[in-house]
């Protein structure tokens, strides 16, 4: 394959910037687009699209030279510039690292709402391990130019292939990772067996909870209400016949985005043990501090 | 005349900058021979001149150009070659072509020292064209050989201030094209 017509179809940013001095903004973003011939309404529309979407408001920033940007308002050029052609692809090398530690928070917050508009595979290379934690949704660790484990933050976690992979994470300093570990990577996926949904009584829920073998089920009352009941509980209940959704201690529910650090805070004020993830009506596990605490230590 | 030579320098010595940056090998060769010509006193080049080309503008101008041409390009080579590496890798990167390299990153971004190299040749220019008198070439080097001719001290004076003065005048305003470029290509 043609290296060139490749290139043109990979974003690239690095973390020299590498904006070229003599060029606007604007020169900058548009030059690739030049180059293949697109017309100039088309490029710039394009631009102003790049521009806000790094937010950078075109009307002040496109017509002024690199060298009248910040450092972090010219890696956000930069990031339009590799943005341009719509590659599928996007290759970020440290973009990041050349910045002030209070920029680059800033930064890497922005990026993570923009990768969520842009929906294109990132491959993002950073020496910073707490960055890659923030940023990413699989982790590649990389070791003598061999590439030892692939998988999200909380597998090479909990999970190390190896002693180097547990030591780059830093895994005897698993508390700290409370911080980047959100509620999907912690919890215990929901056997359907334990999911009640339908308005059933409490006499066949303990029926249905011996034949399961479990010892513990969630009921969904509605969306917005989630419980929890023990079958020691139900079996202190006299009146059978109720219905199963009368019963039941009210579950805190979290999506799986929360971090670890805040579902622990909302635990702490309401004094419960586990809560329930959900993300759009649909139950997806639960997390119990207990284990999750456990597990990081 | 001047503007004419400064031109024609500016293209041949630009043009032969790009021949020698995409074959490097050719760099020595090529500064070698424009260095001989450099160590040519300009009178006696002259002399090799005026049998091919006859006297007057003709030989005056083809020396200015063979004696600027050193200048200019070296300076453009210099330029071309020596754009920061980062430049040439990430426009690599993006997708541009050795070509479009050259003439969207490396020409642009050596035009600061282009620019200087063509002062450096209007100064050159500048002196041969006066010299140029000697030769029939017109212009004010006429007068400055009559004064030397004659030993008339006073009109000596008044043409070599009239050259030095046009000499600055034209080094100054180089020198503000070059500052400009400086800092529209080259901003820090």
């Amino acid at each position: 394959m043609d290296p060139v017509s490749l290139r043109r179809r990979i974003g690239y940013v690095i973390q020299q910037i590498g904006l070229f001095p003599h060029m606007t903004v604007k020169e900058n973003i548009g030059l690739i687009p030049r180059l293949e011939k697109w017309k100039d309404e088309d490029i710039s529309l394009r631009i102003e699209e790049l521009l806000t979407l790094v937010a950078l408001p075109p009307d002040l920033f496109s017509s002024r030279y690199p060298n009248q940007l910040s450092g972090g308002q010219q890696q956000r050029v930069g990031l339009a510039r590799a943005l341009v052609m719509d590659p599928p692809l996007l290759l970020m090398d440290e973009p990041f690292g050349a910045l002030d530690p209070l920029l680059r928070m800033q930064l890497q917050n922005e990026f993570l709402s923009i990768k969520t508009k842009l929906d294109k595979t990132i491959v993002f290379v950073t020496h910073d391990i707490e960055e890659s934690f923030i940023l990413a949704d699989r982790i590649g660790v990389m070791h003598a130019g061999k590439m030892i484990q692939i998988g999200t933050p909380s597998e090479l976690l909990f999970e190390p292939e190896n002693e180097i992979v547990s030591k780059i994470i830093g895994s005897e300093n698993k508390f700290k990772a409370i911080r980047f570990l959100q509620a999907k990577d912690v919890m215990i996926p929901l056997n359907n067996n334990c999911l009640i949904e339908n308005e059933i009584s409490c006499k066949e829920t303990i029926e249905k909870m011996i034949s399961n073998k479990i010892e513990m089920c969630i009921i969904k009352k509605s969306n917005k209400e989630i419980a929890q009941v023990s079958l020691i509980e139900l079996l202190n209940i006299m009146e059978l016949d109720r219905s199963i959704s009368d019963f039941g201690n009210k579950l805190l529910i979290v999506s799986p985005d929360d971090t670890l650090s805040s579902i622990i805070l909302l635990l702490k004020t309401s004094k419960d043990s586990m809560a329930v993830v959900m993300e759009k009506e649909k139950i997806l596990g639960i997390v119990r501090i207990n284990s999750v605490l456990l597990n990081l230590l | 005349m001047f503007s004419i030579a400064l031109i024609i320098s500016i293209f041949i010595g630009v043009a032969l900058a790009i021949l020698v940056h995409n074959n490097p090998r050719l760099a020595n060769v090529w500064f070698n021979v424009l260095n001989v010509v450099e160590t040519i006193p300009e009178l006696a080049l002259f002399i090799f001149l005026l049998p091919i080309l006859g006297l007057g503008e003709r030989p005056t101008i083809a020396a200015c150009i063979a004696y600027s041409i050193l200048p200019i390009m070296r300076n453009a080579y210099t330029g071309l070659a020596y754009v920061s590496s980062e430049y040439v890798e990430i426009a690599t990167a993006m997708g541009l072509t050795k070509n479009e390299i050259l003439l969207k990153i490396r020409f642009p971004m050596a035009l600061p020292l282009i620019s200087g190299g063509v002062r450096v040749a209007v100064v050159y220019i500048m002196g041969i064209v006066t010299l140029g008198g000697l030769i029939a070439a017109g212009g004010l080097g006429v007068p400055l050989q009559a004064g030397i001719y004659r030993y008339d001290i006073p009109a000596i004076i008044i043409a070599a201030l009239w050259v030095g003065t046009l000499g600055v005048f034209f080094d100054f305003i180089a020198w503000i094209i070059e500052n400009r470029l400086a800092r529209r290509y080259n901003p820090w």
